[in-house]
């Protein structure tokens, strides 16, 4: 028993935003392959960043390196973020949102957003250790209480959405 | 379900069709369909009453717990 679902417009500009973000995020990937891939040279990075040589800039150099593919390891992380959302929001279009699909969907979302948090912190420490006062590396990544909520919240509106679900069948059953 | 729903056999006996007694309760044929063929999951105090109202019959009448025909059935729709 759908309902129809009044008309807002942020439906479709959330079903186009997170097509955009979808497309973004896989180019990002692309962009942070190419870059491990296709220009490995020290030299070069040392230039980039106008690094002189010492063991100080080459740790720096390995720094970098290995934040790159941690980012590269965060690009499915959100694609399984993005692409769920997307679904979600389609079961909302077609007016019925509480189905068991979207808590599964929204746990999944929560298990991806520990990741992440997990890879940042990892990032931070690396960022940490490798930052020197003659090449300070400030990176946005380490620990972020806002971000650790966003877990225990996905985590929880998961519950929720699995306990909506079962009432909706239930009501649905109700004569 | 264990719970059989004899709705069947109320109308039969007072040759009424399922759309006339939706049409008298006010209900809607789909959700009486369900209740009917034994779908669904509860039933609210309001339908009863209606349907006892218009029946002139007990919920007994109505409803009736069937151990072994449930189990069969719950196997065969699951």
């Amino acid at each position: 028993m759908s309902k129809p679902t009044p008309s807002s417009a942020a439906l479709p500009i959330a079903h186009a935003a997170l097509r955009i973000l979808i497309v973004v995020n896989w180019l990002m990937g692309a962009a942070i392959l190419a870059l491990l891939v296709v220009m490995p040279n020290e030299q070069w990075i040392m230039s980039a960043f106008k690094l002189s040589p010492s063991p100080d800039a080459a740790r720096l150099v390995m720094g970098l390196r290995a934040i790159a593919v941690l980012g590269l390891a965060a690009i499915p992380l959100n694609y399984v973020v993005l692409r769920r959302l997307l679904a979600m929001v389609e079961t909302v279009r077609a007016g019925d949102p509480f189905v068991a699909a979207n808590a599964a969907r929204l746990q999944a979302i929560a298990w991806a957003l520990l990741a992440l948090q997990l890879l940042s912190l990892v990032v931070g420490a690396i960022a940490k250790t490798v930052s020197t006062p003659a090449h300070p590396l400030h990176l946005n990544a380490g620990f972020s209480i806002n971000g650790w909520l966003t877990v225990l919240l996905t985590f929880l509106l998961a519950r929720v959405f699995a306990e909506g679900a079962l009432m909706r069948e239930d009501l649905e059953g109700t004569v | 379900m264990a719970i059989a729903v004899k709705l069947d056999d109320l109308l039969h006996d007072r040759r009424m069709t399922l759309t006339e007694l939706a049409d008298r309760i006010g209900m809607t044929l789909a959700n009486l369909s369900i209740l009917k063929t034994g779908k669904a999951r509860a039933i609210r105090f309001s339908t009863l009453d209606a349907i006892c109202e218009e029946l002139s019959c007990q919920p007994g009448d109505l409803l009736r717990f069937e151990p072994a025909a449930a189990a069969g059935k719950r196997s065969a729709s699951r």
